[in-house]
């Protein structure tokens, strides 16, 4: 439509051979962006590939080593968060750093307050900020409404309207937008960045969400290790696989690593457990050798299913069965001890001692292995923490590393390292692979492949279907707390497996 | 750009190796301070009194550390102290226990000011720091009421041996800072170099993860209170064998000095975390600013205004070392 020749109209942002060098991390290596007018521009690119660099070189909150910075036709010498916003960028960054008791309009003005003859003109920051949301974002939420009454996709739009309520925005730089977001929410946040697209404003979208890449954008910039590797004028919803194999720099076959295991005994029996709250009556069975996927909506019961089975709430009914054994776990430990583990779905809050390093990480449930006499020996530690490392392939491998700086997807192999030598027989996987970028997905679905095919049972709880339909024998999806479902992956798709996590109904099966 | 890079980065790395030693070199500076503006500081037998008046606050100060570790602080370190002194006077003066059993029974003594902070922590759900000073009140009407009051309980035929441990000497050492010492190397041992204390460090950072990594986190919370009063109880012991007598309420006066010198401990480590030699600087920090003041010949009331206004200069210190990350 608009974008048919997008690389004919005027470019509105152009970075050019920028580099930028972190105490030994080569961040950006001679990268490039630029950006037409009046475009969505997508920028994608696993976590550390230097995306979010870029975007802090041009937000003016890391100076450039070398490389120039052209914006409207002038060139940028000393960009400042000062000066890159008088020259008209915006940036809708990924928190939202609302005061919740704040109405909406004091949000939209806060710092930025019409002043008349007697202070604060309310009246006409309430008006103003009603007319933006409605003309520019299509939305009508009253101005006087507290931030706190709002929903997460509503926030957000304040937020949009607050950094461009001045109206002399040129560029909008938006950083993963829709991590906070349900399905629907991100449609409303979607159709006003159009609107943005329609008034002229250019657009960056940064995004790990390949499917919304490809529906929003006009045109997409990939990078890979601190280098544009590619740029795609036209973007339909068949470049998702062009994208990752510039993203992970080689030929994806598969995504999934393939169901070779064998499924053997019953390990895990589950028979009317309820918690007396959030689910009821749910039968649950993992086998030897299975993966068991585990579906379900924000509120179905889902999460506070895995962590009964882990001991972190407690049942109030029904009987959990474990290798023979009738259990009634009291806490993790007693868990793990069983040899149940957890890999939580907030790998940040509850998997990992951040402040720790990668090897602490690693050694902290089986630390009497690497003890004498109850002291640490930190040789056999490292060696142990290492030899782990390797075998999840955590790379860079620096034990020794804090584990907050990590990517996602290390973060993760980190969690899964400190359960692999541990004998465990039992995974409880939640939303194992959440802001793990893509080449990491694929080594953590291997990952989870081989436990199956060495005997080990694997519980998958995840909101993402094609996950579960890829790695999983067996789903069980639960409504409200109930099991509705239990099923073979194999009689699944997609869209019937969506249709039965929110109570839908299957469409007749075409195929 | 380059060219305006470079200079910031040496004047940042100079400005973050001072905030990182920062604290050090205020201590050098202190103590060339006192050396030449007072004849007697640098006499080893000053010296050796600055170590000596530290040892009980040291004592108390790595039981602190245990708890702030942990993610908690303990408001009665004073009642374990206290208890520590009451039980072991008692039972000497009144049950005409030997020494050694009567040391015993103070550690004892102690121990249950710990029990019953693990029992409204880990039980009750109460908050470390509310705990601790429902405790400190219980703990101290107990006192009163059974000493009518507050006046002293004293014991002028204590045995020699358990005088010793205030005022005896091991080889030209004095015992309480033998003692001290033993304690310091038993708490860097457990907390720095053994599995129980990288359990206690993980659980102190993130209590969820702790949890959900296996680790007992109840029974070690437990397990720390209940030390950290029979650490206490130590000092309070030797306090009792110093006085020949017990003192109530007098642990009291250990509690802010303990906290000071965590905090100032945690303030020098590279990631903000409490740390055994950490308290050991800030304590023998505390004890040289004082002794120091002392010898100057400053009025009583201005040194407790000086010493505050150093150790929120050492606070200054630890924020700007936390704004430079």
């Amino acid at each position: 439509m608009q974008n048919d020749n997008t690389s004919n109209t005027q470019a509105l942002l152009s970075m050019e051979d920028i580099s930028k060098t972190f105490p030994g991390v080569k961040a950006l290596d001679a990268a490039s962006l630029g950006v037409a007018a009046g475009e969505i521009h997508g920028l994608v690119g696993e976590n550390g590939a230097g995306k979010s660099t870029i975007i802090k070189v041009l937000a003016g909150v890391y100076g450039r080593d070398s490389g120039t910075i052209v914006l409207d036709g002038k060139a940028l010498a000393d960009v400042t968060p000062h000066s890159v916003h008088e020259a008209g960028v915006r940036f809708i960054h990924q928190e939202l750093h609302l005061v919740p008791h704040f109405t909406v309009a004091e949000s939209v003005f806060m710092g930025q307050e019409i002043t008349g003859p007697f202070g604060l003109d309310r009246r006409a920051m309430r008006t103003r900020t009603e007319q933006f949301l409605s003309e520019s974002l299509h939305t009508s939420i009253s101005g006087s409404t507290l931030i706190r009454d709002l929903g997460i996709a509503e926030r957000k739009l304040v937020q949009i309207a607050r950094a461009l309520i001045d109206d002399k925005a040129r560029l909008v730089v938006f950083d993963e937008p829709t991590a906070p977001l349900a399905s629907g929410e991100i449609d409303q946040l979607f159709a006003a960045i159009r609107r943005l697209k329609e008034r002229g404003i250019a657009i960056i979208y940064v995004s790990h969400y390949l499917g919304e890449i490809t529906e929003l954008c006009d045109r997409v910039t990939v990078f890979r290790n601190g280098v544009d590797v590619a740029v795609l004028d036209h973007v339909d919803s068949h470049s998702a696989d062009t994208i990752i194999e510039h993203m992970v720099g080689r030929e994806l076959e598969a995504l999934y690593p393939g169901k070779s295991h064998r499924i053997g005994d019953t390990l895990l029996d589950i028979s009317q457990l309820s918690d007396g709250s959030r689910f009821r009556d749910v039968d649950l069975c993992v086998r030897r050798g299975e993966i068991v996927g585990v579906a379900g909506l924000i509120g179905s019961g889902r999460e506070e299913l895995t962590d009964t089975i882990y001991g972190l709430r407690q049942a109030t009914s029904g009987t959990v069965t474990f290798d023979g054994d009738a259990i009634n776990l009291k806490a993790p430990w007693a868990a793990v001890q069983k040899g149940i583990v957890l890999v939580p779905r907030d790998r940040r809050h509850d998997g990992l001692i951040l402040d720790m390093t990668v090897g602490d990480n690693i050694n902290l449930a089986s630390l009497d292995e690497v003890a004498s006499f109850r002291i640490e020996n930190r040789e056999k530690a490292a060696r142990r923490a290492e030899a782990l490392s390797d075998k999840i392939d955590i790379r860079p491998r620096r034990v020794e590393a804090v584990t907050r700086f990590l990517s996602g997807g290390n973060q993760q192999k980190v969690v899964l390292a400190r359960w692999l030598a541990t004998g465990s027989k039992l995974f409880i996987l939640d939303e194992p692979t959440v802001g793990v970028d893509i080449g990491a997905k694929v080594e953590i679905y291997q990952l989870i492949e081989d436990l199956a095919k060495e005997g080990a049972g694997v519980l998958v709880s995840s909101s993402d279907p094609a996950e579960l339909l890829g790695l999983c024998d067996r789903i069980i999806i639960l409504m409200r707390g109930r099991v509705v479902e239990d099923r073979p992956a194999a009689e699944l798709t997609i869209d019937s497996l969506l249709a039965l996590t929110t109570g839908g109904h299957v469409k007749a099966a075409s195929a | 750009m380059s060219a305006t890079d470079t200079p910031t980065d040496i004047k940042s790395t100079l400005r973050g190796t001072f905030m990182r030693y920062g604290f050090l070199i205020i201590i050098a500076l202190f103590f060339a301070f006192f050396t030449l503006y007072t004849g007697s500081f640098l006499n080893p037998s000053n010296l050796v009194n600055i170590v000596e008046g530290s040892s009980i606050l040291l004592i108390l100060a790595l039981g602190m550390t245990l708890i702030v570790a942990l993610g908690g602080i303990d408001l009665s370190v004073g009642i374990a102290f206290d208890m520590g002194a009451a039980f072991a006077i008692v039972a000497m003066k009144e049950y005409d226990i030997v020494w050694y059993l009567a040391v015993l029974i103070g550690i004892g003594g102690g121990g249950l000011v710990g029990l019953l902070n693990a029992f409204l922590v880990v039980k009750l759900s109460v908050s470390p720091f509310l705990a601790t000073l429902g405790t400190f009140f219980i703990g101290s009407s107990i006192q009163r009421i059974f000493t009518n009051g507050g006046g002293p309980i004293s014991h002028r035929r204590v045995d020699q041996e358990y005088r010793n441990l205030a005022v005896g000497d091991i080889y030209g050492i004095p015992t309480e800072i033998v003692i001290a010492a033993v304690v310091l190397v038993i708490y860097f041992i457990v907390l720095e170099r053994s599995v129980f204390g990288k359990r206690i460090h993980a659980i102190g950072l993130q209590k969820k993860a702790a949890l959900i990594s296996g680790i007992k986190v109840n029974r070690y919370v437990a397990v720390c209170f209940i030390l950290a009063a029979a650490t206490c109880a130590i000092g309070g012991i030797i306090g009792s064998a110093n006085l020949r007598m017990f003192t109530p309420l007098a642990g009291f006066s250990y509690l802010l000095d303990a906290i000071a010198a965590v905090f100032i401990g945690a303030s020098i480590h590279p990631h903000g975390r409490p740390n055994v030699p950490g308290t050991l600087i800030g304590v023998l920090f505390l004890g040289m600013v004082a002794n120091g003041l002392n010898l100057m010949g400053l009025d009583f009331n201005t040194k407790d205004a000086l010493s505050g206004l150093i150790l929120v200069g050492a606070l200054a210190i630890a924020v700007g070392q936390k704004k430079l990350r």
